[in-house]
C-alpha cells in the first residue's frame, strides 16, 4: 500500500490529538470522512457504485453470468471477488506489484460478503445442480488514502442493491433437456434483498484511544487495528486483527463495542441515501467522474 | 506435463462420494448435549496436545504439534538476507508465512497448490506470528516459517499458530513471548472449545460461528483475531475470553516442550 | 459483411451520426489529487481514466535510466467489468502490452523528454467502460493528464480511429463497427504541425484509398484537438478562479 513517511514529531501530534478527540482534519475519534456515493455509473454492468470518502476511491462493478453451482451447495449461488489494485492508485501496484494486496483484499471480502447471512443466495440459484448465477463483484482501487475497507464494503453494498438481474424462465428444450431463457425486457428483472449486507468499520489503535476511518497518516502511528463487520441490526459477522501489533484483551473489547455502535448507524442513512438516488430515476443528473 | 497415453484417465471432472452422504449425521452433534469426545461444552475443555521440537533437522528450527487427530509440521528457515530488496523493509526483518494443507489431510483430496482460502489461513497465521518475534533485530533478513497440516481434524489455524512459534523459539528466533492459538465453536447458544472438524462443518448454517484468538500469554496481549458468523458482541467478547482461557491450558505443556529441547541441545550426550 | 448495415441508403450510420462525425467527447482534468496529473474522457461510451506521476527518479533496476532524456514508463489496463464479457485479468494478456507499447510510442514522440534526463515519466491509463475507439481514448485522457501533470508537450497528442465503409471513410468508430472485420485505422496526430506520431492499421485496404482514409482521420484529430484544448482553457480558468480568491 502506499506508504507515507510520518516523523516522530508529527506522530506525537497525531497521537496527543486523538488522546483530546480532535484528530488533524478537526474530526472526532468516531467520525468518517466526507462521502459521496453514486450507483450506476458503468453502464456495462448489472450493478455498480462509486465511493470516496476522503480521498480513497473505489470504483464496484458488478456482472452476473450463469455457471454452475458448487457441489457442496448446489442449490444456492456464490459471489466472486475481485480486487484490482491497479497502477492509478499507486505506482507500486504497476505490473504484479498490486497482485499481493488484491488478494488479501479479495479473501477477507469472500469472508464477510458470501454466506447466507449477509445476502439470500438461494434466490440466486436457477436450477438446483444445474445452473445458479454467480456475481463477480470487481472492485478497483482508484486511489489510497486508508480505509479501503470500509469504502469497498459500502461501494459493495451500493453496488448490490444497484444490482438488476435478468429473470431467466426455463423451459423443456426439444431434446428434453431443460432450456434458459433470458428475458430481453430490462425492466423485468430481479433484485437482491440487501438489507443484512453487512459493512466493514476499521478501527485503529492509537496511544490508547482507538480511531475509525484513519487516513494513511493515522495508520502509520497506529500499531494494531480492528476490522468489523456489522449488520444493521448491530449483529457483528466478522472480525479481524489487522497491522503488525497486538492488542489487549480490554481494548479489543471496547473496539468492538466502538465498532457494532458505529457500524450499526452507517446503514440506515446509506440505505435513505440509495432510495432517495433511485427515486430520482431517470431524472438524476450522472455526475460520474465530470463533477 | 507429459500425459500417459498407456494409462486410463479419469474423468475430467471429478466429484468426491462424501458429498452425497445423507446429512444425518450433520444433525446428530447439534442435537446432543454433551460432545462425541466425551468434552463438555462451554468448559475451557481442549484437546491433550503433544507437542515436540527440533525433528527436522534440515532446518534451523522445527515442532511438531498433536491435538486429538489434528496433526501439524513446521519449520523455520532463516534469517537469511531478503530476497525482496525495498526500501520500506530495510529496517526491520520480513517474516513469510505459508501454510499448506496436504492433499491427504482432510476428507477431500486437496491439491498441492495452496488455494485463495490457503492463503488466507496462512496470513492469518503471519499477523498473529508478527507481533510476537523482534523483527527489528533482523534487518534485511527474512524468517520464513512453512507449516504443513497432515491431519485436519478442526482447528487448523490455532494449532499451527502454535507450532510455529515453538519452531520459531526452536530456531533460536528472538521472540518477545511464545505465541498460542486457541480456537472455538459457537454453536447456537453453546460454544465448544477446541473443535474437531466434525463440529466445525456440523450444523445449520445461519446458527454458528467461529473464533480463532492468537494470545501473547505472559504479556497478556493478543496477536491475532478472527471472527466469522453471526454473533452478538457480548457473545464475542465471551468466545475471546474462553478462548484466552483455552491458551493458558495450553501454555505448560508448551513451556515443557520447549524446556526439553533446551536441555537435549545443552547436552546431546545425555539423552 | 453480412447482416449488418453500417451505413444507411441515406448516409448514416448505427447510431446516427454522419460519417465523419464524432461522438460527444467529454473530459475532465484533476480527477484525483494523490497523483501528478489525472484526467477523465468520455467518447460516447467509452470511458477512460490517465494517471501520470513523474518526474521521478527511475523505479527499479537503474540501468533503465537513459542519460539524455526521460523514459517514459505507460500501463494500458482495462477494467474486469468494462466489455460487455467480463474480462479475467485486468492486464497483462497480450492485447494490454501491445496497447501499453503503443502509448509509450505515442507519447515518446510528444512529450519533450530531453528536459528530463535520468527520470522517468508514469502514464497509467485505465478503460473504465469500453464501446470501440480505447486507443483513442486513452491517448487523448492521457494527453490531458500529461499536461495536468505540467510536463511539457510539443503539442496536443490527438488520437481518432477511422473504417473504411463502402467507398467512404467513417470516423470514430464504435465497438459494433469495430468488430464487423473492416479496415480500422488508429492515428495520433500532433495537429499544429500537422506530424503523426503513430498510426496502426489492421485487415487490407486499396491504396488508392489510403489517402482518404488518413485525411478523414487526420480532420477528425483536428477537431479532437479543439474539443482538448477547449478542455485544457476551461480547467485553467477554474483553477485561476479557485486561487485568484
Amino acid at each position: 500500500m502506499a506508504a507515507v513517511q510520518v516523523c516522530e514529531a508529527e506522530k506525537v501530534y497525531i497521537m496527543h490529538g486523538v488522546r483530546d478527540d480532535l484528530r488533524v482534519d478537526g474530526r472526532g475519534c468516531e467520525d468518517y470522512r466526507h462521502m459521496e456515493i453514486e450507483t450506476d455509473v458503468v453502464s456495462n454492468t448489472d450493478g455498480s457504485a462509486r465511493v470516496k470518502l476522503g480521498y480513497t476511491d473505489v470504483l464496484v462493478g458488478i456482472k452476473a453470468e450463469i455457471g454452475k453451482p458448487k457441489p457442496a451447495a448446489p442449490d444456492e449461488g456464490y459471489l466472486e471477488f475481485f480486487v484490482d489494485c491497479s497502477a492509478n492508485a499507486t505506482p507500486e501496484f504497476e505490473g504484479r506489484g498490486g497482485e499481493e494486496l488484491g488478494s488479501e483484499l479479495s479473501c477477507t471480502l469472500y469472508k464477510v460478503f458470501n454466506n447466507v447471512n449477509s445476502l439470500e443466495l438461494r434466490a440466486l440459484c436457477i436450477a438446483p445442480r444445474e445452473h445458479c448465477w454467480v456475481l463477480y463483484v470487481d472492485v478497483l482501487l482508484l486511489q489510497c488514502d486508508g480505509n479501503l475497507f470500509d469504502a469497498i464494503s459500502i461501494a459493495i453494498k451500493a453496488a448490490l442493491f444497484n444490482t438488476r438481474i435478468p429473470k431467466v424462465t426455463i423451459t423443456e428444450g426439444e431434446e428434453g433437456g431443460a432450456e434458459l431463457e433470458l428475458s430481453d425486457d430490462p425492466y423485468d428483472c430481479v433484485r437482491l434483498n440487501v438489507e443484512n449486507v453487512p459493512c466493514i468499520v476499521t478501527l485503529c489503535k492509537i496511544g490508547h484511544r482507538h480511531v475509525v476511518d484513519a487516513t494513511l497518516q493515522e495508520k502509520a502511528c497506529s500499531v494494531a487495528g480492528l476490522l468489523v463487520s456489522v449488520t444493521h441490526k448491530g449483529t457483528i459477522t466478522c472480525v479481524r486483527k489487522v497491522g503488525g501489533g497486538s492488542l489487549e484483551p480490554e481494548s479489543i473489547f471496547e473496539m468492538t463495542e466502538t465498532g457494532k455502535r458505529v457500524g450499526k448507524a452507517l446503514h440506515a442513512p446509506l440505505m435513505k441515501l440509495l432510495r432517495d438516488e433511485e427515486a430520482q430515476g431517470k431524472q438524476r443528473q450522472k455526475v460520474g467522474f465530470l463533477g | 506435463m507429459p500425459v500417459d497415453t498407456k494409462r486410463v484417465r479419469g474423468p475430467e471432472e471429478s466429484q468426491s462420494p462424501l458429498l452425497f452422504l445423507p446429512s444425518i449425521a450433520k444433525k446428530s452433534v447439534a442435537a446432543e448435549r454433551g460432545r462425541q469426545d466425551g468434552r463438555r461444552r462451554g468448559q475451557a475443555d481442549v484437546r491433550p496436545v503433544f507437542a515436540r521440537c527440533g525433528l527436522v533437522s534440515q532446518a534451523k528450527g522445527s515442532a511438531y504439534i498433536e491435538a486429538g487427530n489434528t496433526k501439524l509440521i513446521c519449520s523455520v528457515f532463516g534469517p537469511r538476507e531478503a530476497e525482496r530488496k525495498d526500501e520500506a523493509g530495510a529496517s526491520s526483518g520480513r517474516l513469510l508465512c505459508d501454510l499448506r494443507f496436504a492433499p491427504f489431510s482432510c476428507p477431500n483430496r486437496g491439491a498441492w497448490i495452496p488455494s485463495s482460502e490457503d492463503k488466507d489461513t496462512a496470513q492469518g497465521l503471519l499477523e498473529a506470528l508478527r507481533p510476537g518475534v523482534r523483527l527489528h533485530r533482523y534487518p534485511r533478513a527474512q524468517i520464513e516459517v512453512n507449516v504443513l497440516v497432515l491431519e485436519n481434524d478442526g482447528s487448523a489455524l490455532a494449532h499451527a499458530i502454535t507450532c510455529a512459534s515453538m519452531a520459531l523459539a526452536d530456531a533460536g528466533i528472538e521472540m518477545y513471548d511464545v505465541v498460542l492459538g486457541c480456537s472455538l465453536r459457537l454453536d447456537g447458544n453453546s460454544f465448544l472449545l477446541d473443535p474437531t472438524l466434525q463440529e466445525e462443518t456440523a450444523g445449520e448454517p445461519g446458527a454458528q460461528g467461529s473464533v480463532t484468538v492468537a494470545l501473547l500469554p505472559s504479556l497478556n496481549q493478543v496477536s491475532g483475531l478472527q471472527a466469522d458468523g453471526d454473533m452478538r458482541e457480548d457473545t464475542l467478547a465471551e468466545a475471546v475470553r474462553a478462548c484466552m482461557e483455552g491458551c493458558h491450558k495450553l501454555y505448560p505443556v508448551i513451556q515443557r516442550a520447549l524446556l526439553r529441547a533446551v536441555h537435549k541441545r545443552a547436552s546431546p550426550s545425555e539423552s | 459483411m453480412a447482416g449488418l448495415e453500417l451505413l444507411s441508403d441515406q448516409g448514416y450510420r448505427l447510431d446516427g451520426r454522419k460519417p465523419s462525425e464524432l461522438r460527444k467527447v467529454q473530459a475532465r482534468m484533476g480527477v484525483f489529487t494523490q497523483a501528478d496529473g489525472s484526467a477523465y474522457i468520455e467518447q460516447g461510451n467509452t470511458k477512460a481514466l490517465a494517471v501520470v506521476y513523474g518526474p521521478h527518479e527511475v523505479r527499479g533496476s537503474r540501468s533503465k535510466a537513459l542519460h539524455d532524456r526521460a523514459v517514459i514508463n505507460c500501463q494500458y489496463s482495462m477494467a474486469t467489468f468494462s466489455t460487455a464479457e467480463r474480462k479475467r485479468r485486468p492486464h497483462g494478456d497480450r492485447k494490454s502490452s501491445e496497447m501499453s507499447l503503443h502509448l509509450k510510442q505515442t507519447f515518446e514522440a510528444a512529450v519533450l523528454t530531453s528536459l528530463y534526463p535520468r527520470s522517468q515519466i508514469d502514464i497509467f491509463v485505465k478503460i473504465l467502460q469500453s464501446d470501440g475507439g480505447n486507443y483513442s481514448a486513452c491517448v487523448n485522457a492521457a494527453t490531458l493528464a500529461v499536461i495536468d501533470a505540467g510536463i511539457p508537450m510539443r503539442d496536443y497528442v490527438c488520437a481518432c480511429s477511422a473504417g473504411f465503409v463502402e467507398n467512404t471513410a467513417v470516423v470514430d468508430l464504435c465497438h459494433a463497427e469495430e468488430s464487423g472485420g473492416g479496415t480500422v485505422m488508429s492515428l495520433a496526430l500532433l495537429p499544429r504541425g500537422g506530424q503523426v506520431a503513430l498510426v496502426q492499421m489492421d485487415a487490407r485496404l486499396h491504396q488508392d484509398h489510403l489517402d482518404a482514409l488518413m485525411e478523414a482521420a487526420m480532420t477528425a484529430c483536428r477537431s479532437l484537438g479543439q474539443v482538448l484544448d477547449g478542455v485544457v482553457r476551461q480547467h485553467l480558468q477554474e483553477v485561476s478562479v479557485l486561487t485568484a480568491e
